[in-house]
């Protein structure tokens, strides 16, 4: 712990000779991102070994809740979607609570008030829309309208957390609530698996509209697929892809100053590198996306976005399966 | 007549003869109970655990959640498009797949080699490319699209999102499982009892009927069942198609229930999994059936020749084989193909969007991808090696000593093939990484985890290939080997090999392809390093990096395409000089 500024400098090249060892990384960051987060954190730690496991975030969360059943949680370090899912297992006690001196520096709205995570990056859910289609909308409620019947498309709720989160976040707010997805219902807007099938169907010209998170729609127009991204004016939900460290970690240290490499501005600036809008105050969003403080973000209670969200699965299939 | 031929048929069933030493009696014993241990710990165990997870609840054991998942509508429903879905594409596999080898079996239309070799590319197209491009195809504006509304009428292309589509993909997506299995069994059947057959009167229909049906079964069954117990376990196409369509199949609902929060939801995911694991069963029960009466032919080579000619048709039959085979095979590879060598995902395909870099990407700077391969190949060929030896030993007793244990040794093989990917991948770290509470002996998180993974899951396949050569060799020939004074190792490199090695190698290929492409199963158990080719393509896939993904994908099928083309001039090789017979 640090006691004072004075020696902040000594505190940290003493604390460093201390980190060593393992380090299990658990993310659905994709691969090379996780890859060259790993690196960032190498160059400066160098006696940490790093053994990483990507999957998606549901697949991550099963493994965990396996691996506990089974006898111990393997992982040291957890980045995945959504603060709700983090928030499942904080109401589980799986979580080291632990306030990173990086975190004064994001909004407070984006880190647990106890320390048990902390957002990473902002990711918006955002419209993808065909390059071919003329006129942009600028709403959401484009999906509902009956003019672009059957040519849109989402991810289901039940598959991925993010479009969870957005359902919850969504339904709650009284301009949308229900009376949306039952008019997407309605307007015959398909439902698929996960964001990157949302984005090839618009891509491919299957479908003109999408609902989708934001980054990789920027990463595909950047390589030149025909598609847009759109910030509808009503605001949008966002996920951050929180951090945080298992209670079981074997190594703490290491755990610690991997936490506080993503939040500080080194890790930042990667992220924003990789395609990522930060989260951290002052570090600017890359090419095409919007920063944090150009977002109109959607806030949802997370601990009643947590104890809801069976219910709202629940709901969720009764309305679309009619 | 026909009593003559059945007599001819029945001779296989006798009484074995042997006078064994006390000795060996009881070296067989103590190998037997050494086989059902390892079977117990292989097959069982994993099972066993899901069993015991379902039966959980937060009270403790009870039937609580199973209460909970019998009472719900939606469950019922699940279990009817189950049934539904895995029916018909078991079905369609069925007829495509008789009727496929019927044709390479015994027609003379030319370019076997090249058809047998599509259809195993076929089967080795993940299944989500094989999905895509499909929906691709039939996208309401998409190039068919177009085509079909400048035509007169009301014509729309197909809409895939339906019972028919995934039954349809999943259908050509698990027919070479058939074809494989019923080819070798048509080429045994010896052509003069369908000389005889018609000789006695009968019309070719009634001979293929009553005479090459009935003994071509112990394929047609085998193939059939691992088409069903495919298409159970099959997460893509259902999840894909029946998404957006409303449809729910038990291996979606499964993994939905998995994803849930709270202590339950591994608990009712485990209990759905055990009434898939009932679905299995019947299945098996129902191929059983079938096979009661099944009949054992008298030894006989493999007989290549074409029986009929198709004469005046055979023009027609080769441009309308091929033509459907182009469709089936070449739609969802030419969208691969396609796909691999554009710039950015969606781009229309003309000049100035083609490039090589995708390919560059993969073979030059990326060494995951390399690590990929080898891990792969590596894990393929240990798989394969293990599941040739055990599974050809699982067949042997199954097929000579048909007994209540046999049988259910069969069962227990099977079971882990049908479970979801997901549900396994999840028993397997129930299973292993604590087999005994408190001692753990380091498999988890390392290679060992899959090897053990995808020698449990993939068995089968061998047991099947492998029952499907021994239901082709009369005991007689083993009985004339014992008697002449052939035992064990002499016994089967003289004997028997021989005259299984073909029909035990399409199940070993099997082994091998299906090993080296999974997917579901290794995204949950590999570890740093152990990365799978799946693994990387999956990775791929979901960083939205979809020209990475398709580009690896095509050249795994240009690889073994090459490899195939390999083995085949091998054997033209060695069939030159004379093969031992």
């Amino acid at each position: 712990m640090l006691t004072g500024c004075g020696n902040q400098a000594q505190e940290t090249s003493a604390a460093k000779e201390g980190v060593a060892g393992k380090l299990s990384f658990y993310t659905s960051q994709p691969d090379e991102d996780a890859a060259a987060l790993v690196q960032g954190y190498n160059a400066k730690y160098p006696n940490v070994k790093v053994e990483i496991f990507r999957s998606g975030t549901e697949e991550v969360m099963s493994k965990i809740q396996a691996e506990k059943q089974a006898g111990g949680v393997q992982a040291d370090v957890l980045l995945v979607a959504d603060a709700v899912t983090f928030e499942s297992l904080k109401q589980q006690n799986m979580l080291l609570p632990y306030r990173s001196p990086e975190a004064d520096k994001i909004p407070a709205g984006l880190v647990d008030a106890d320390g048990a995570y902390s957002g990473t990056k902002v990711m918006a859910t955002a419209l993808v829309v065909n390059s071919k289609v003329g006129r942009l909308p600028d709403t959401w409620n484009v999906l509902s309208d009956p003019a672009t019947k059957g040519q849109s498309m989402m991810p289901s709720p039940l598959y991925s957390g993010a479009a969870a989160y957005n359902l919850g976040v969504f339904t709650r707010m009284d301009e949308f609530g229900w009376d949306y997805y039952k008019a997407l219902k309605a307007n015959e807007v398909a439902v698929t698996k996960g964001n990157g099938a949302v984005l090839k169907a618009v891509a491919g010209g299957e479908k003109n509209y999408g609902m989708v998170v934001d980054f990789i729609v920027a990463r595909a127009k950047a390589e030149g697929s025909p598609v847009e991204l759109v910030y509808p004016k009503e605001g949008v939900p966002v996920i951050t892809e929180p951090i945080g460290i298992l209670s079981e970690t074997k190594n703490e240290a290491a755990a610690k100053a991997f936490v506080d490499y993503v939040l500080s501005e080194e890790g930042q600036e990667l992220a924003a590198k990789l395609g990522y809008t930060p989260i951290r105050e002052g570090v600017k969003a890359p090419e095409g996306l919007k920063s944090i403080n150009e977002i109109k973000v959607l806030e949802g209670n997370i601990a009643e976005l947590y104890q809801s969200r069976d219910a709202d699965k629940q709901e969720f299939t009764k309305v679309f399966e009619q | 007549m026909f009593h003559l031929l059945t007599e001819r048929v029945r001779l296989g069933k006798r009484v074995r003869f042997s006078l064994p030493s006390l000795a060996l009696e009881w070296k067989k014993k103590w190998g037997m109970a050494a086989g059902f241990l390892l079977i117990l710990i292989f097959f069982i165990l994993p099972i066993m655990k899901l069993l015991y997870l379902s039966f959980t609840s937060e009270a403790g054991l009870s039937m609580a959640n199973y209460t909970h998942v019998l009472q719900q509508a939606k469950t019922w429903k699940t279990i009817q498009n189950t049934l539904y879905i895995v029916g018909g594409s078991t079905l369609l596999s069925v007829v495509l797949g008789v009727f496929t080898a019927w044709l390479v079996a015994y027609s003379d239309i030319r370019g076997k080699k090249i058809i047998t070799m599509l259809i195993m590319l076929s089967f080795i197209i993940p299944s989500y490319v094989a999905t895509l491009s499909w929906t691709q195809l039939m996208s309401p504006n998409g190039l068919l699209a177009q085509g079909l509304s400048s035509l007169p009428g009301d014509w729309k292309p197909w809409n895939m999102y339906s019972f028919s589509g995934i039954i349809f993909v999943m259908g050509i997506h698990h027919f070479p499982l058939v074809f494989m299995l019923t080819v070798s069994v048509l080429k045994k059947i010896p052509r003069d009892l369908e000389w005889a057959c018609r000789m006695a009167g009968a019309g070719r229909a009634t001979a293929f009927r009553k005479m090459t049906l009935p003994l071509a079964l112990p394929g047609i069954a085998s193939g059939g069942l691992l088409a069903f117990l495919a298409s159970l376990d099959n997460f893509g196409i259902p999840a894909f198609l029946g998404i957006p369509a409303d449809i729910r199949v038990l291996s979606t609902a499964i993994y939905e229930e998995i994803i849930g929060f709270g202590p339950s939801a591994f608990a009712r995911g485990a209990t759905l999994s055990v009434l898939l694991g009932v679905v299995a069963l019947i299945g098996t029960g129902i191929q059983w059936l079938l096979l009661r009466n099944s009949k054992r032919l008298e030894t006989v080579q493999e007989d290549d020749q074409p029986r009929f000619s198709l004469g005046t048709f055979r023009r027609i039959t080769e441009f309308s084989v091929y033509g459907s085979l182009l469709v089936l095979i070449f739609v969802p590879l030419l969208s691969m193909f396609l796909s691999s060598f554009v710039r950015a995902y969606g781009l229309d395909w003309n000049w100035q969007n083609l490039t090589w870099k995708n390919y560059r990407f993969i073979l030059m700077d990326s060494p995951k991808v390399q690590n990929a391969l080898v891990n792969s190949l590596v894990l393929a060929l240990v798989t394969m090696g293990v599941c040739l030896i055990a599974g050809t030993a699982i067949a042997y007793f199954r097929t000579r000593k048909p007994s209540f244990w046999t049988k259910a040794m069969e069962l227990a093989v099977g079971l882990p093939y049908a479970l979801p990917g997901v549900v396994f991948a999840l028993a397997m770290i129930f299973t292993w990484m604590e087999p005994i509470p408190g001692w753990n002996p380091g498999l988890y998180g390392t290679v060992s985890i899959l090897v053990i993974a995808y020698i449990s899951r993939f068995m089968i396949l061998q047991v099947r290939g492998s029952i499907t050569a021994m239901m082709q060799v009369d005991p007689s020939m083993e009985e004339a080997a014992s008697v002449c004074g052939a035992q064990g190792v002499v016994k089967w490199y003289y004997v028997l090999l021989p005259l299984l090695l073909p029909g035990m190698l399409s199940g070993a290929f099997l082994v091998l392809l299906t090993a080296f492409t999974e997917l579901t199963v290794s995204s949950l158990l590999w570890s740093s390093g152990s990365e799978t080719v799946g693994v990387v393509i999956f990775n791929f896939e979901q960083a939205g990096a979809t020209t990475y993904s398709t580009a690896l994908s095509s050249l795994i099928v240009m690889g073994i395409f090459v490899g195939m083309i390999l083995i085949y001039g091998l054997q033209k090789q060695w069939k030159r000089k004379g093969v031992r017979s």
